[in-house]
């Protein structure tokens, strides 16, 4: 869920400073950033098989995606001129070896923040919320056939 | 000016950054789809997540804070029906692309939210289908 504070401006603009700096669509923040990702994972986490942090039962990645080194594409349609996601045919799992049901919806509203100590309360938007499931059969870190449910929160 | 994101609520990226992106397991009945019919609900409660802040923070490989999130998604309506096949990214689908709708709640720290009644949310780009990929993949 993304959250965002308002500053004064259409929100038509606001939307796209959700996602990444004003004047930066999604995939050019990748671009300008994959590098500095990148160079830090390789410091770290990069250097090991991944399926050392995973159980045999864990879904695998896709094994590769649209967003820098990140594993996964971001479908979206073609008629917005704000934002350059990917194409609406682009895959909306984030899992491979996977056969089943999927659902993905990029979504809009408004949430109430309270501090729960004061009870002092702000009505926020909740702007560009992308959620997704996959919801079948797949093949894990062990290549066996299981039936699982995944979200992309 | 425009607005400014300050909560950035998912699972993370473990391992950083070539692991599953912001995907965590559900409980099996959390979901319930009739894709050729273009409906769906996805519901679940206190499932842990990390509060990263924003989306720059949150594909920076930093920790965010723990918190929680509960959601309800629903799915309807049925404005395209569309096949894929991509043998190049391997998976291959069928479609429909709709709306989709959502209310949730969170607890992060010392904040709780709770979102307006999922009527009042919006959707710009919604879809539901059966997909296959990898293994699962006709690559004949």
């Amino acid at each position: 869920m993304n959250v965002s504070q308002f500053h004064a401006l259409k929100k038509r603009q606001a939307r796209v400073s959700t996602i990444a700096p004003t004047g930066l669509s999604r995939r050019r923040f990748m671009q300008a950033t994959g590098g500095v990702a990148a160079a830090a994972a390789i410091g770290g986490q990069l250097l090991k098989p991944w399926t050392l942090y995973a159980a045999g039962n864990d879904p695998l990645p896709l094994p590769t995606g649209s967003l820098g080194p990140f594993r996964v594409f971001a479908p979206y349609r073609r008629d917005d001129p704000n934002l350059q996601l990917d194409p609406p045919d682009a895959e909306p799992s984030t899992i491979t070896n996977f056969n089943g049901v999927v659902g993905l919806a990029y979504i809009d509203g408004t949430v109430t923040r309270t501090k729960i100590s004061t009870g002092e309360t702000v009505e926020l938007p909740s702007l560009f919320s992308d959620m997704r499931f996959m919801s079948g059969v797949y093949r894990g870190v062990d290549g066996k056939p299981r039936q699982g449910t995944f979200a992309l929160i | 000016m425009g607005f400014a994101q300050i909560d950035d609520l998912n699972p993370g990226i473990t391992p950083f950054p070539s692991g599953l992106f912001w995907t965590t397991r559900l409980p099996e009945k959390s979901v319930h789809a009739n894709p050729g019919a273009g409906t769906a609900v996805m519901e679940a409660h206190d499932i842990a997540v990390q509060d990263f802040g924003d989306f720059n923070n949150a594909l920076s490989g930093n920790n965010g804070i723990p918190a929680t999130v509960s959601f309800k998604v629903q799915w309807s309506g049925v404005d395209e029906r569309v096949n894929v096949k991509n043998p190049s990214n391997g998976f291959a689908g069928e479609f429909v692309r709709n709306r989709a709708q959502m209310e949730w709640s969170a607890v992060v720290g010392d904040y709780s939210f709770v979102s307006a009644p999922l009527e009042t949310s919006s959707s710009q780009f919604a879809e539901v289908g059966t997909e296959r990929n990898g293994s699962f993949y006709p690559h004949s």
